[in-house]
């Protein structure tokens, strides 16, 4: 560096000057733009599962998930993006799960249908055999 | 290095330097912790990923998961940061989970519904084979039934070899609607009785007039898991109280008439409509007879035609 051939107190006066500026231009840096694509990704991951009965199969999950995006969409009018990207993402991810949930719970009303209906079968067949000897 | 050069010469350097260590020193101290929770979220994950049944069914959720768990089990020093890592993982998680047990459920399927055509073929085996069992009786009842229980083993015959056709049951159950010459309506097959079978205002049943209902009794003794409603209707002559009761006594008489004949009473209900559903007009000597009538109601079971 150039430094060895100024006087040491006034480099180290610069430098200090310099690192303190860094630090205050990245503290004035913060306020970062609202996480638009995340809360957007959340509203449509909600309006999946709602489309999906999500409702009837997996309410607590979908509340969740929509209590969650209010909370981010509330921290954004507090400026606080960090926490208001993080709640978005929370709120998508609960909202996926309650569709995965909806989609199991689906699922399983169908097999159960099914098993019931032979054992119905199953029992009718006995009870009428049974009624002749 | 070369601070230490510098060190010793000029000492606005030492403490610029000196800072720099602190600063850094702070950074590197107490290794943060790992956020709470993250064990838990990996053992569901490990748990999901040893199920041999679930493994292998959501491969890119469980990926997913994985990537999850991963950062969320990173030392963090930024609490929230860290809470919120184990909050994705824990959903990540479950999502895996979740879809793995769906596919689990879509395999199933094919296994259930196997099961299902063959306890529906036993049925039909065994009803058919009913079939003939009563035939067999009814030959030994006498020689007038004698065709019958021939046209019957007939049906019997074709039914069993054909046990697996559906189409064979409904036509056989449609035969026998035919012989009892009743309607398929929404409530079921409805079975008109006209007004011979009664004296004029009298609610005992005419001797000799019991022709069609021992049809339904035939019936009745054949699908065993069937109910019948019985119902009495008057035409408008006379009073309405007395219309109403003599429509309930004739109710109750062709249902004593049928527990008479071995049908179980719990099959059967009897309640007088009297002139309030009539079918035509009162207007008419024929309307009048199409009014005065019971109907029996016999229920469709469930799937009874499939």
């Amino acid at each position: 560096m150039n430094s060895t051939s100024h006087a040491p107190g006034s480099c180290a006066l610069r430098t200090a000057v310099v690192l303190a500026g860094f630090f205050v231009l990245a503290a004035c840096v913060s306020t970062p733009p609202a996480p638009t694509a995340g809360l957007q990704a959340a509203q449509r991951a909600i309006a999946t599962a709602e489309a999906a009965e999500a409702g009837r199969y997996a309410p607590g999950e979908l509340a969740e998930a929509r209590t969650e995006l209010a909370s981010a969409d509330t921290a954004v009018s507090d400026q606080r993006m960090t926490l208001a990207a993080r709640l978005a993402d929370e709120s998508r991810v609960e909202a996926e799960l309650a569709s995965a949930r909806t989609g199991q719970m689906k699922a399983k009303a169908v097999n159960d249908e099914m098993a019931r209906s032979t054992s119905t079968l199953i029992e009718e067949m006995q009870r009428s055999s049974g009624a002749k000897p | 290095m070369n601070s230490v050069n510098f060190n010793q010469l000029v000492p606005g350097r030492t403490l610029i330097a000196a800072a720099v260590a602190a600063i850094l020193l702070a950074a590197c101290t107490a290794a943060p912790p790992r956020p709470v929770g993250a064990a838990e979220a990996r053992g569901k994950l490990t748990q999901l990923q040893s199920n041999p049944d679930l493994a292998n069914r959501a491969p890119l959720a469980v990926k997913e998961a994985d990537a999850a768990v991963r950062a969320a089990e990173q030392p963090e020093a930024d609490r929230e940061l860290g809470a919120h890592r184990v909050y994705m993982a824990d959903r990540k998680v479950e999502i895996a989970r979740a879809q793995a047990e769906t596919s689990l459920a879509e395999d199933q399927r094919s296994t259930l519904s196997a099961q299902r055509e063959s306890a529906r073929l036993d049925a039909r085996t065994r009803e058919a084979d009913a079939a003939r069992d009563q035939v067999a009786t009814a030959r030994a009842e006498g020689a007038e039934q004698k065709v019958v229980a021939e046209q019957a083993r007939t049906d019997a015959d074709t039914a069993r070899s054909d046990a697996a056709s559906s189409e064979q049951q409904a036509t056989e159950l449609r035969r026998q609607i035919d012989m009892l010459q009743a309607k398929p309506t929404d409530r079921g097959l409805v079975l008109t009785l006209g007004d011979v079978l009664f004296t004029s205002g009298r609610a005992d049943l005419k001797a000799g007039a019991t022709g069609n209902l021992n049809k339904l009794v035939a019936f009745l003794n054949q699908y065993p898991d069937r109910t019948a409603a019985i119902e009495g209707h008057t035409d408008s002559v006379g009073n309405e109280d007395s219309n109403q009761g003599l429509s309930e006594r004739r109710a109750d008489s062709v249902k004593s008439y049928l527990v008479g004949q071995g049908i179980g009473a719990s099959r059967l209900s009897a309640s007088g409509k009297g002139e309030n559903d009539p079918l035509a007009g009162n207007d008419s000597a024929a309307g009048r007879q199409q009014n005065r009538r019971v109907e029996v109601i016999i229920s469709n079971p469930v799937a009874a035609l499939r």
